[in-house]
């Protein structure tokens, strides 16, 4: 991936194949995520809106001006006129931007990985007319754009200048942000999440507790899965700055089984609190997973 | 086994580093970066890993690889008697090559070649055998196969330098037939030469008998003196009070590297000294001297420019032989009336090289005198009556020229069988498509002149009218007009020829006199008939004299003696033909009674001027040609106990250490990368 600035600042996440290939689905129904077409779905909340929902008696508080009048007249009782709210859905990506993030074996570094397919989901949910905003943590919260029509750029400026720079963590931070998405709306989490899957979880769980619909986004290298290194060397943790002597060839089966344990544990735990999880290899098609993933997100819609 | 380089050997401590690269490099110096070693930490490490050698094979094949090239750089070399190459094992036979090209009487280099060979001669073992071979252009044997240092000091006494040019390839040929027929173990040719690099043209064939050996020994004496050449002369001749005169301009070089300044050259003629002037010239130039004219007293007038003393006096003289130009007699026989004659008339006033002096008669008024001194005539467009025909054919049969022009008169008795072909009806193209000559036989020396692109173009001639040819038995058709019918034809008869052209030589019936291609037409095909052949004014030494050529003219006899420049008689055979190499410098003088003083021919030999260059060439290109080895595989041909370079060099053992170290090298790496995978 190229790391030149383009002109239009977050231009060069809105990759045109990316987005004519996920286009080309059916994404234009509810079946995805909740809001995503405008006009398409009833929102949970009533408010203003010309769509007529129902009356409810008038209690002490309520603004005059929504109170039915004509009823009032036939039945001499005072009713407010309720309206169903066609509102816009919020959606925010969480972008892990600890140092781990920034690694690119033979290709792309995750974390460009990261931020290609939130400008891609970003975009796409922005030209649905829903509000999009974003946040950037490492073991704290480094960028906040909360949800706005209007902050389509702003997401875009704040994804290209991210730079992974420290350690990171994830409960802290995501506990954190947890308490500014109090409206339902959909996030999305990317990160290489390298805890064990129960601190994940827990990290993760609070920002289902409002109603948001989560999503995770598991974003690893090729050289992270497979460990398809040749010469013995030493190997330096990029967050901690710990060396470690490694002879791949000798420990290479031992750490796949226990990344693929990890995985596995992470799917499961993300099932059982009803987060969609899912894992992204750097390597992997970026319009093919997302394909993937948004396809499963259709099927999960449509059974509900 | 001993070595040359021993302390190379010392190398050998760098075995150690394939060792320590498996004890200790197996882990690469470089810090790889990653994301996180959660998984990796919870790994136990195993560190003992490393201080174990996996691959046994691969250290073996370093080693072996290391040790090979170390080997190589000691250089071995085998003690043992019986090595590949025999040393100093059994008789031998040795040709010994003496170059007596004239430039070994550079300065010194003459007696440094014959005390050359003498040594060779001296180190003769008593079962030796050795042959004393000359050569120069050619090649000559002086003894053979003999072991008396007596007989063969005496031939390299006897040999000096002669006046021919150097040629390598001829005498190792020689050297090589002589070593083939020999039965002897050891066989070598010893080359005693200057080298010069004039004499090598590439290998030419020139290759010794397997197990040959070829010693150079290069005789490269520099003189004191500078070295000055005469590489040529030019001639002009020119007319005087009605004598022809010849203007000689000698050209000059300086071989050598320092300047001459007032260097006398003089002109002899007729064995006189004429002219004497005085040049200068730098170093490594040429110049030139006119001398002024001399009047040519007779025929073979010898003349000899000759330089003053130097470093090498063969190539000081340069000889020469002008005669006065003989005009060839044309006797153009024509009616006359209408300018017929006209165009041939003047076709033939014009050109000096050869002059070509005309009467023209009227068939009648043709004598037997006249066909006594002329040597071509032409019919132009007459009716030839038998008698006439008759003895033009006898004029013909004793080596005459006839060109006939088949003009609308043109006729001959049938009875007599002379003309290349019969003359039959006129065909007239006035009307319609004129007549175009084509089908030209370019390969006949009357049309090779017009061979080549832009140098006449036959095919423009208009021709109206021509007589139909009928072509005899034995004639060649030269041309053909354009519908198919022969348009020039000629025959031999006898020591003559005749040549028939089916046209006029006039504007009667066609444009050919107007034509530019007339005029050399007229006179390619008169020299052809009267087989004319311009003399040259010299030879060059190697070049062969034919006797029946050399101023042989009609009715002369036949030359029977060729006096040599050195003075030499050589008898020549009954018919007059032999074939002379010339092997001096001078003249040699063809006669044609033993008694007899004058000559009837004189031919001037020169040296070869390419030889008086003596730039040198690397002798090894001859070794490496002729043995196919760049030097002569260490065997000495002074029978002397070799020294260890030279056995090692001939038995290079480090050429194969070397190739076998690199070729484990590669087989290392192709083993490692497999190991890896």
């Amino acid at each position: 991936m190229s790391t030149e600035t383009h002109e239009i600042p977050g231009a060069r996440f809105m990759d045109p194949k990316v987005l004519a290939r996920i286009g080309n689905l059916e994404l234009v129904s509810h079946a995805v995520v909740d809001g995503f077409i405008n006009g398409l779905h009833k929102a949970p909340y009533f408010g203003a809106s010309v769509d007529f929902a129902e009356h409810r008696g008038y209690v002490p508080g309520d603004d005059i001006r929504r109170m039915d009048w004509r009823v009032w007249a036939r039945t001499d009782r005072y009713y407010i006129k309720e309206y169903e709210a066609e509102s816009n859905m919020n959606f925010s990506v969480l972008l892990d931007v600890s140092k781990s993030m920034d690694y690119g074996g033979k290709g792309i570094k995750k974390i460009d990985y990261g931020r290609i397919i939130a400008a891609c989901l970003t975009s796409l949910v922005s030209h649905q007319r829903d509000r999009v905003g974003m946040a950037a943590f490492d073991s704290d919260v480094v960028e906040y754009v909360p949800p706005s029509a209007k902050h389509l750029e702003t997401v875009m400026h704040v994804l290209d200048r991210l730079n992974p720079g420290r350690p990171g963590s994830l409960k802290e931070p995501l506990h954190k942000l947890a308490e500014h998405y109090g409206r339902r709306g959909v996030l999305v989490l990317i990160s290489d999440l390298y805890e064990d899957p129960e601190s994940v979880v827990e990290a993760v769980k609070p920002l289902r507790f409002r109603g948001n619909d989560v999503m995770v986004f598991h974003v690893l290298d090729q050289d992270e899965l497979e460990f398809g290194f040749a010469d013995a060397s030493p190997f330096e943790d990029l967050e901690t700055g710990e060396q470690v002597p490694v002879v791949p060839d000798s420990l290479r089966k031992e750490y796949k089984a226990m990344v693929q344990a990890h995985i596995e544990a992470l799917g499961k735990s993300f099932s059982k609190v009803g987060v969609e999880y899912q894992l992204f290899d750097t390597s992997q098609p970026l319009d093919y997973v997302l394909f993937k993933f948004l396809s499963a997100r259709a099927r999960k819609s449509r059974r509900r | 086994m001993t070595f040359l380089a021993p302390l190379f050997a010392l190398a050998l401590a760098g075995l150690a580093i394939p060792v320590l690269l498996h004890l200790t490099q197996k882990e690469k110096k470089e810090v790889v970066y990653f994301p996180s070693l959660m998984f990796v930490r919870k790994i136990p490490y195993q560190a003992s890993r490393r201080r174990r050698i996996q691959h046994w094979f691969l250290l073996l094949l370093r080693c072996a690889a290391l040790a090979l090239i170390i080997a190589a750089f000691t250089r071995p070399l085998w003690n043992r008697a019986d090595a590949p190459i025999a040393l100093g094992q059994g008789a031998r036979e040795v040709v010994v090559l003496l170059d007596t090209s004239y430039s070994m009487g550079y300065g010194p280099r003459w007696a440094a070649a014959q005390s050359a060979a003498r040594d060779v001669v001296a180190r003769l073992g008593a079962s030796d055998r050795a042959s004393i071979v000359t050569f120069g252009s050619g090649t000559e044997i002086l003894l053979r196969n003999t072991a008396e240092h007596s007989a063969l000091n005496g031939a390299i006494a006897t040999a000096k330098p002669g006046a021919s040019a150097t040629r390598y390839s001829p005498a190792l040929k020689v050297a090589g037939s002589l070593l083939a027929e020999s039965q002897l173990p050891r066989r070598e040719v010893v080359l005693i030469s200057d080298f010069q690099r004039s004499g090598w043209r590439g290998q030419e064939g020139a290759s010794l008998p397997a197990g040959a050996t070829l010693t150079t020994v290069p005789i490269q004496a520099a003189a004191t003196r500078p070295n000055l050449s005469v590489t040529g002369v030019s001639l002009q001749r020119s007319r005087f009070a009605n004598q022809e005169r010849v203007t000689v301009t000698a050209g000059i070089t300086n071989r050598s590297e320092t300047a001459v300044m007032n260097q006398p050259v003089t002109l002899e003629a007729g064995g006189l000294q004429v002219a004497s002037k005085t040049f200068s010239v730098e170093g490594g130039a040429s110049t030139s001297v006119s001398f002024d004219p001399v009047t040519i007293a007779g025929r073979n007038y010898k003349g000899t420019v000759r330089l003053g003393e130097d470093a090498l006096l063969a190539d000081n003289a340069f000889n020469f032989v002008v005669s006065p130009s003989e005009p060839v007699h044309v006797i153009l026989v024509d009616r006359g009336g209408a300018g017929s004659g006209l165009y041939i008339a003047q076709a033939l006033a014009i050109g000096d090289s050869p002059k070509f002096d005309y009467v023209t008669r009227q068939p009648e008024n043709l004598s037997d005198d006249d066909l006594r001194r002329t040597s071509l005539i032409i019919l132009n467009d007459v009716a030839v009556g038998a008698p006439l025909a008759r003895r033009l054919q006898k004029f013909v049969e004793q080596g005459g020229g006839l060109l006939i022009a088949a003009g609308s008169r043109a006729a001959w008795p049938r009875e007599v069988d002379l003309l290349p072909a019969t003359i039959g009806n006129p065909v007239d193209r006035s009307r319609g498509d004129v007549a175009r000559v084509g089908g030209i036989e370019f390969g006949h020396p009357v049309f090779e002149a017009f061979r080549a692109p832009r140098s006449g173009d036959f095919t423009s001639v208009r021709v109206y009218g021509y007589r139909n040819l009928g072509p005899a038995p034995g004639a060649q058709v030269l041309a053909r007009f354009d519908a198919g019918p022969p348009a020039v034809v000629e025959r031999r008869i006898g020591a003559g020829r005749v040549l028939l052209w089916a046209s006029s030589f006039d504007q009667s019936w066609t444009d050919l006199p107007i034509r530019s291609v007339f005029l050399p037409f007229v006179h390619r095909a008169a020299t052809h008939l009267v087989a004319y052949v311009p003399s040259q004014p010299w030879a060059t030494v190697g070049q062969v004299l034919d006797t029946s050529m050399a101023g042989a003219h009609k009715g002369q006899s036949v030359p029977t003696l060729v006096l040599t420049p050195s003075g030499n008689r050589l008898p020549v055979n009954g018919d007059g033909s032999e074939v002379i190499e010339l092997s001096e410098q001078g003249f040699y003088e063809l006669r044609g009674d033993t008694n007899s003083t004058g000559e009837m021919a004189v031919v001037a030999s020169n040296v070869d001027p390419a030889e008086a260059d003596l730039t040198t060439m690397d002798p090894q290109d001859i070794v490496a040609a002729s043995t196919g080895e760049s030097q002569s595989d260490g065997v000495q041909p002074t029978g002397t106990p070799q020294t260890p370079e030279t056995r090692e060099r001939g038995q290079r053992l480090w050429w194969y250490a070397l190739l076998l170290g690199v070729g484990l090298l590669a087989a290392e790496t192709v083993v490692s990368n497999r190991l890896k995978v």
